[in-house]
């Protein structure tokens, strides 16, 4: 990642919280009153970045560094705010405290007629319930999805709080972007008005709860390669009830006349509902995201794929033949979950320069220093590309950098957008 | 960042309970009264204190010296400072989109008293 893509999310969030601080820096105030001014525009300045980051637009995701970094940062910034949006009340109550404890208390909680304030109360309790609704990960997604636009309600209700205090000059053009950002994810993006159009042309299963699905578009085909993601919904037709959500899927191949193909495995309510998707299903399709596999150098590659995570590595066999040695190590639970076995075997013998190694690891965790000792990848000077569940990249990462490899030399694909 | 949260969210309102205990266990201290004597303020001299490092204004038929509290006023200046050195019980009834002043804003503006407006 270059210097610009590297610095563009701090520059972001430094502008967007120092030009609300500098305007409202307090003169001749308190130390504690000043503070609680001083994080009440800072966490606004956070919220209004972390926003920013939300957008899934194909133009702008290179320059922030790509989606996954994009929302990354989108969620620790959000956090980030929300701790300092709680310690804006406590440090103006503490201002009043020194003077007296009731004056203290009614800071933070006045009389009832005093609503812009709770207006202030309102976006803190939506905030505090929609980061909570984050990190329920067992949450289904549908769920955890709604509660999650409760924080952006959240963001509106502490601007109008601003506003009613009578502090407009700022405030209104601060509220105007943050609706546009969320009318624009909101109705933009995840209504799908702005992805493309595209057709389900062929279903096959590859094993009994993976699906690859190919995809004719029915305006311009989205300029999509090898190791790159999209993000997809499927919609009811041809006898199939769509639940319409966008989830992201790696492009497992690019065809010559603009197809694409993306393997589904069954993981939650609506990819289990996918399994059953029929030829002429409506989508919409957002992308291509993502640099995984791009500008690869010359050097020895290693790539490790864990499962579903097979389909960017299978992606790039499909589009061309390999110009680096490269070991594929590909694990996956039993035989009845390895998807594409026999593809990538025929592949393998088909291109001299890749290595296949294939294993079904069973439920226990595997000994990586051993498969990868075994498969000849203990070596330093190697690109490593990895593909698959959390625990395993990061158990493979560990083994690797104690062996020499450099963190430089090892790239991941892991999709933790929730 | 999920333990951040919690830790967070658990000493906030640790801070709220502290500060609504503190009402009960710290006694009230007297506020510091503003108002050193009480004098009769006609509208001449009112109007001469019409900056925001010497505001005065008549609210209601008292006289107020809030200088020392401009600062700190949550509203923009120029929507306060127009008032400095005049009558402004209407715009203090009527503050911000039509509403009151609260009876905290009414105590605390009691602090500021400094006498009684007078005719001319």
């Amino acid at each position: 990642m270059n210097l610009i893509r590297r610095l563009s999310i701090p520059l972001l969030v430094v502008a967007c919280t120092a030009v609300p601080v500098w305007w409202a820096f307090p003169d001749g105030l308190s130390l504690a009153r000043s503070l609680g001014i001083v994080l009440g525009w800072a966490g606004c300045g956070l919220l209004l970045a972390s926003l920013f980051l939300m957008l899934r637009e194909t133009w702008l995701a290179p320059w922030l560094g790509g989606l996954e970094r994009m929302y990354h940062w989108h969620h620790r910034i959000g956090v980030a705010a929300y701790l300092l949006l709680l310690a804006h009340p406590l440090a103006l109550a503490a201002d009043a405290w020194m003077d007296s404890p009731q004056l203290a208390w009614q800071i933070l909680f006045p009389a009832p007629q005093l609503w812009p304030i709770w207006l202030g109360w309102l976006a803190l309790f939506l905030l505090m319930l929609g980061l909570a609704a984050t990190f329920a990960q067992r949450l289904a997604y549908r769920s955890w999805r709604r509660l999650h636009f409760v924080l952006g309600i959240g963001v509106l209700c502490g601007l109008l709080h601003l506003f009613l205090l009578g502090i407009d000059g700022p405030v209104l053009p601060l509220l105007a972007l943050c609706v546009l950002l969320l009318g624009w994810r909101l109705l933009g993006e995840d209504s799908a008005r702005t992805a493309r159009p595209y057709l389900v042309r062929a279903a096959v299963h590859v094993t009994d709860d993976v699906l690859e699905i190919a995809l004719s578009p029915l305006a311009r085909p989205i300029a999509a390669s090898a190791g790159q993601f999209v993000l997809v919904a499927f919609f009811s037709g041809a006898g199939f009830r769509g639940c319409g959500e966008f989830h992201p899927f790696t492009v497992s191949a690019v065809d010559a006349d603009g197809d694409l193909r993306i393997a589904v495995k069954a993981l939650g309510d609506c990819t289990r509902r996918m399994q059953l998707i029929a030829p002429g299903v409506p989508a919409r399709v957002h992308g291509p995201f993502g640099s995984f596999l791009a500008d690869r150098p010359v050097a020895r590659q290693l790539w490790l794929a864990g499962g579903i995570g097979i389909t960017p590595f299978l992606a790039l066999l499909r589009s061309s033949r390999l110009v680096q040695p490269t070991t594929l190590l590909y694990l996956y639970r039993s035989t009845a979950d390895a998807a594409f076995v026999d593809e990538l075997q025929a592949l393998a013998a088909a291109d001299p320069k890749l290595a296949l190694y294939t294993l079904a690891t069973g439920d226990e965790a595997p000994n990586l220093e051993l498969l990868l000792a075994e498969a000849g990848a203990l070596v330093t000077g190697q690109e490593c590309y990895f593909c698959g569940p959390p625990g395993m990249l990061a158990a493979a990462r560990r083994t690797l950098l104690k062996r020499g490899t450099s963190p430089r030399q090892i790239h991941f694909e892991s999709f933790g957008f929730r | 960042m999920q333990r951040l949260y919690v830790g967070a969210t658990v000493a906030f309102w640790l801070f709220v309970a502290a500060f609504w205990s503190s009402t009960y266990w710290r006694p009230e201290v007297p506020l510091p009264a503003v108002a050193v004597r009480e004098r009769q303020v006609s509208p001449v001299e009112l109007a001469r204190h019409a900056t925001p490092e010497d505001c005065w204004m008549a609210i209601r038929g008292s006289v107020y010296d809030v200088s020392p509290y401009l600062p700190e006023h949550p509203s923009r200046p120029e929507l306060v400072l127009p008032w400095c050195g005049r009558e402004a019980s209407q715009a203090y009834a009527t503050k911000n989109k039509g509403r009151a002043h609260s009876e905290r804003a009414d105590e605390l503006l009691a602090q500021y008293r400094i006498g009684s407006l007078v005719a001319d």
